[in-house]
Formats: structure tokens, sequence, C-alpha cells
């Protein structure tokens, strides 16, 4: 096995083992924060010297969150709330709950409800979060997160740490950048699920030790000589596009993930935290300055300009939406969002995704005949 | 220069066409099977389409399959998306066609394509039976017909019974509701047509209508959805007598393109 893939199996195993983080989280006597997406303020977590665990869902049949969400509720956060119904998650001391959708506003109550034993921080961030009283907003209202995290750790925590932990963030979000460029780079050394895998286990491990990873990934990557291959070379854009199963359609077709409007992915990794003399106003800031998401205040839909960006600078042939099955944000940015493409040029697919989905079949048949359209 | 014999395997999922071409133009043959993947309807398909044209497997350059199937039909030289294959086969049933629609066993499409054939842009039907050939099977079956009767009843009908439900599951209740009331069959029937051209004209119209429209699939058989997809759409559509074997067709031509660049 060459040094590529040695490291990426390191990556793809603690990516898909995320109860074994956990487990030695606790061992070793670490409390653990759950965090649910999207753009929490995780380096709070971190600088109280608490491990933030990402909390994605997963890909799973569920049958007691139903008690809680109807059917027409996305399965991210039916499947998070069921792991924590099974008492999947009982180690955490906590989770962070944003209120940025109307199922995510949900979420909490139905938590304190039905997990209990829990419990629940909720953050709220400024819609509004570029005008100057947003910014404040939400630096207030991180500065209260903070206070609950110092409950739950026991310990004030002091600028100093904070500036720190924003330190390693930055860091690691450097590092998650070069990762991903050097990825595109190599399409035939890192396939899309391989690149998702060591993107996404950064939410389960200390960031400090992702970022040590994933430098030697990459640097061993770019080593190596340039990819030969003519892969197709496509943006995905979405909340989550971590579906094995479709993520080995894309690798069967000869499809390269060249850059990403992913939440998961880019959402955390596009956008540092810029140095103020307050961190905490710097990670409000940050959010002020986020762009590519649904779930973002986006009055003029840069995320259909950031997209067209990307794609005419990643050369791509094309953007695979994943759209998260009964996302109304997702889907309400849909048609703004398409009609920025063709106005570009630029050809998309949109494929339904939903992780109690057990069969990706219809999918298979979209991307391949995308894949066949671009391929003329 | 000898002929080019291609093969083209739609393998559908609730049937299998078959179709062989002689120089991507001349049809020799074909064969449908009322039976999809996983049966013995793909291997049924085959034989009785070479039988027919007096041919064995060999005398076949290219066999190209397409279809929900066509990744596990055995043998195949290409495998191709059906909706790559149902562009080129309504593009060589109806030259002018811009939009297709595709309504098969368990699923609907709208295909735009252009002058060439070449597929442009497309969107599929979500993941429900409703407005597709599966749904028209379940309502057969609750009316106590066949599927093939559909057609007759619904040009008989005198009014139109609508049918307000977009779930097959729920649609069913709806119309076993209809027939405890005693309501007119025929009638009936055209408001399940009313329902599948209600569902298919907005996939239509998600992708932008481009006329002239060609419809392909099992569902184009039946006049009285194609008639009730029309009065939505506001527009005719051509449907040739080959609609169902689209697919086989478009998957000949491919094979034959593919053969010719190698001859």
């Amino acid at each position: 096995m060459s040094d590529v893939k040695r490291m990426l199996a390191e990556l793809q195993g603690i990516c898909n083992n995320p109860k074994a983080q956990l487990d030695a989280a606790l061992e070793r006597e670490q409390k653990v924060v759950g965090v649910l997406p999207y753009f929490c303020p995780e380096e709070l977590v971190y600088a109280a010297g608490m491990l933030p665990f990402g909390l994605w869902g997963a890909e799973m049949q569920t049958s007691l969150s139903g008690r809680y969400y109807p059917a027409f509720t996305c399965s991210l956060l039916h499947t998070a709330l069921e792991l924590g119904l099974q008492g999947k998650l009982d180690g955490l001391s906590a989770i962070m709950v944003p209120m940025c959708c109307d199922s995510l506003k949900c979420f909490g109550p139905n938590w304190k409800y039905g997990v209990g034993s829990v419990p629940v921080i909720d953050v709220a961030w400024a819609q509004n979060r570029k005008i100057p009283a947003g910014e404040e907003f939400t630096r207030a209202r991180f500065r209260a997160v903070l206070a609950k995290l110092e409950e739950v750790a026991g310990k004030p925590v002091s600028d100093e740490e904070i500036a720190a932990a924003v330190a390693i963030y930055n860091a690691n979000r450097a590092a998650l950048r070069a990762f991903s460029a050097a990825a595109a780079a190599h399409p035939d050394e890192v396939s899309p699920l391989e690149r998702c895998e060591a993107i996404k286990a950064g939410y389960f491990m200390d960031r400090a030790e992702h970022t040590a990873k994933l430098q030697a990934l990459t640097e061993a990557l770019n080593a190596l000589p340039k990819g030969s291959g003519k892969p197709l070379r496509l943006i995905t854009t979405g909340i989550l596009a971590d579906s094995p199963a479709l993520l080995g359609i894309l690798e069967e077709q000869g499809i390269a993930i060249v850059d990403d409007q992913v939440a998961q992915e880019s959402g955390f990794f596009r956008t540092d935290v810029p140095a103020t003399a307050d961190p905490v106003a710097g990670m409000s800031q940050r959010l002020a300055m986020l762009e590519g998401c649904s779930i973002l205040f986006d009055p003029e839909k840069e995320r259909g300009r950031e997209l067209v960006r990307l794609a005419q600078g990643a050369d791509a042939d094309g953007v695979l939406w994943i759209m998260a099955k009964f996302c109304d944000p997702e889907e309400f940015d849909y048609v703004p969002v398409k009609r920025m493409l063709d106005k570009a040029g630029i050809p998309l697919l949109a494929v339904e995704y939903d992780q109690q989905a057990g069969s990706f079949e219809q999918a298979r048949s979209a991307i391949e005949a995308f894949a066949e359209m671009l391929r003329g | 220069m000898a002929d080019l014999l291609t093969l083209g395997m739609d393998v559908g999922s609730t049937t299998s066409k078959c179709l062989i071409l002689r120089n991507g133009e001349e049809v020799l043959a074909s064969a449908l099977v009322p039976a999809g993947t996983g049966t013995s309807g793909p291997s049924r398909a085959l034989e009785e389409a070479l039988a027919s044209a007096g041919l064995a497997r060999e005398d076949v350059a290219v066999l190209t399959a397409t279809g929900y199937g066509r990744s596990t039909f055995p043998g195949a030289d290409y495998v191709v998306s059906e909706l790559s294959c149902h562009a080129l086969g309504a593009h060589a049933l109806c030259e002018e066609a811009r939009t297709v629609i595709d309504i098969g066993g368990q699923d609907a499409k709208a295909l735009r394509i252009g002058p060439d054939g070449k597929l442009e842009s497309f969107l599929m039907n979500d993941k429900c039976a409703a407005g597709t050939g599966r749904f028209l099977e379940v309502m057969a079956r609750v009316l106590e017909k066949d599927v093939s009767d559909l057609a007759e009843m619904d040009e008989q009908a005198e009014g139109i019974v609508p049918i307000s439900s977009t779930c097959t599951v729920f649609a069913e209740s709806e119309v076993i509701s209809q027939l405890a009331k005693g309501v007119d069959l025929c009638s009936l029937v055209k408001g399940i047509h009313a329902s599948v051209a209600v569902r298919t004209a907005a996939l239509a119209r998600r992708l932008g209508v481009v006329p002239p429209i060609a419809m392909t699939g099992g569902v184009a058989r039946n006049a009285g959805v194609v008639h009730a997809l029309e009065s939505e759409l506001g527009t005719s559509i051509r449907v040739s007598p080959l609609a169902q074997m689209a697919g086989a067709l478009g998957a000949a031509i491919y094979g034959y393109r593919k053969g010719s660049e190698s001859a």
C-alpha cells in the first residue's frame, strides 16, 4: 500500500468509526460536546479543553425519531435525533444546537424531551449577519454559549485560550484547503469518497491532530506527478456529500470532485476566522463573511455567483447538487442558483439524497446520463 | 462494405425490449417481453429478436444495454443510461422533437434534445410511483381491468371523475371510494389519466417545454394519457408506433456509432 493510500485509509477509519473516537476521548477523561450543523462556534468547545464531535446524522433507518419529527423532516436531523434516542451519544457532555432552520428549531426541544441525559446548548446567530448590529448580536450570543460551555467544562475559559483554539482551527482550515487542491490535482490517487472521508474525519478528532495528518497526506500527494487521466471535473454543492454509495457512483463514472460548496466540507474550511482583539468578535465576523450555503441569509444569492466562480476557477465540466431531501432552504435556492449557472453556461445536475434511502439506482441513472451528456 | 448489425437491449423495470438494426437505420427485428430486470425477460427478448431476424448472437457486431437493469445484462459491449438512449431513439423516430417525455414502468423523465439528438438536459421524477406505468397498473387492478383496456375506456368517458391525490397509495384509496359511490368507470379512468398528466406536465415544465414534443416509453401507448398530457401542456405530442422501443432503438444506434468509429 502506498503512503498516500495508507494515510487515506487511516482517516477513513476515523471517519467511519466516530464511536471509537468518542470512547477514546472518554477513556482519557476528556469531555465531548456534540456539534450539530451549521456554523456552531466549535472553537469555544476546543478552547474549553473538550472535544467537539460533529453530528451529521448517519445512513440508517429510524424508528424512535418518528415520535418527534414528521416524515418530511430532513434525514440528517431524523438520524441525529435517532442516535441520541437510541443512547448511542450518551457519552456526550452536551450538544450544541443552532436554530437556523425550522427543523433545527425543533431539535433542541425534541432532544430535551426525548434524550434528556445530554444537555442542550442553544446556539443563536444573527440572520442579518453582515450588519454591525448582527455581528454584535452573534458575538454576544457566542459569549453566552461560552458561559454554558464553561459550566459543562467546569472551568473558566480565557480569551487567550480562545485565540489559541482559533489559531488551531484556522491552521486546520488551511490544511483542508491545501488537501482539497492536492486531491483535485491527483484524482487517480484520491477518489471522491476518500476525499470526503479525509475531510469528514476532522469532525471526530482533535483538529491539531487532523491538521498534522492532512499536511503529511498533502505533502505525499504533491510529491507525486499530477494525474494523467482525464476525469470529468465536477464541483459539488449542497449540505452533505458523504454517501459512500453516491460517491462510489462518481468514481465508477470517472468523475473527480475538483472543488466543493458543501456545508460539511468547504463550508467549514473555505473561510478563516479573522484576527481580532476579541477572538469571539472574529468568530462573529467569520459568520458574516461566509457565503455559499442555503442556511445563510443570502438575499442576493451570492451562493450562485460563488458557484460560478468556483466552477470557472477549477475549469469544471459541471456542478453536481446533492440535494438533501426535505431541506426547504436547499430547494428554495435551486431555482435562482440554476438560473445563474445556466446563464454562465455551466451544466447542473441535482440528485436527491436521503440518509434513510437504501437504493441509489435512480441517482445512478441520472449521474450516468449527466456524465454521458458532458462527455458528448 | 459488410452490413453492421447492432442490437439494443432495454432492460426495464417491468418489460424487456430488444431491437436489431442494420447499418444504424433499418430495423431488422424487435421483441418486447412483459418481464423486466431480474427475470427471464431480458434473455427471452434477446432470443425472440434474434430468432425473428434469423440471426445468431455472433452475427451482431455490437450489443448495447440500457434501462434499469443495464448493468446486470451479460455480454453487453456498451452500457449506456436510458436517458441518453431515449434521446437518440426519440430523435430517430421524430427528428424535429426538442422535448421528449418518457414514462416507463417506474419512472418518468423529461428530456431536452438538440437538433442532432444529443441529450442537452433532463429531469427525472422523484422516488414515487405516481405518474408512472406502475401507477396505471395499480389503478387497473383496482378497477379489475387490464392496463391495455384503459385507453379505450378513456375514449368512452362522458365526463371526468377527478383524482386529486398525487400519491399512488392515497390515489388507490380515492379510486376505491369513488367506486363505492358507483361512479362511471370510464370517467374514473379519464380522471386517473388526468392525474398522471398533471404530474408529468409539471416535470416537463420544470425542465422547460420546447416544442415539438415526442413521447416514448410504454405509457405512450395509452392514448388517454397522451391526450390528457396534450390538454395539460396545450400542445400536440408526437407518438411513434415504436415509442415503447425508443430506448432499445437508441441503444442500437449508439452501438452503430461506436461500431462505425472502430470499423
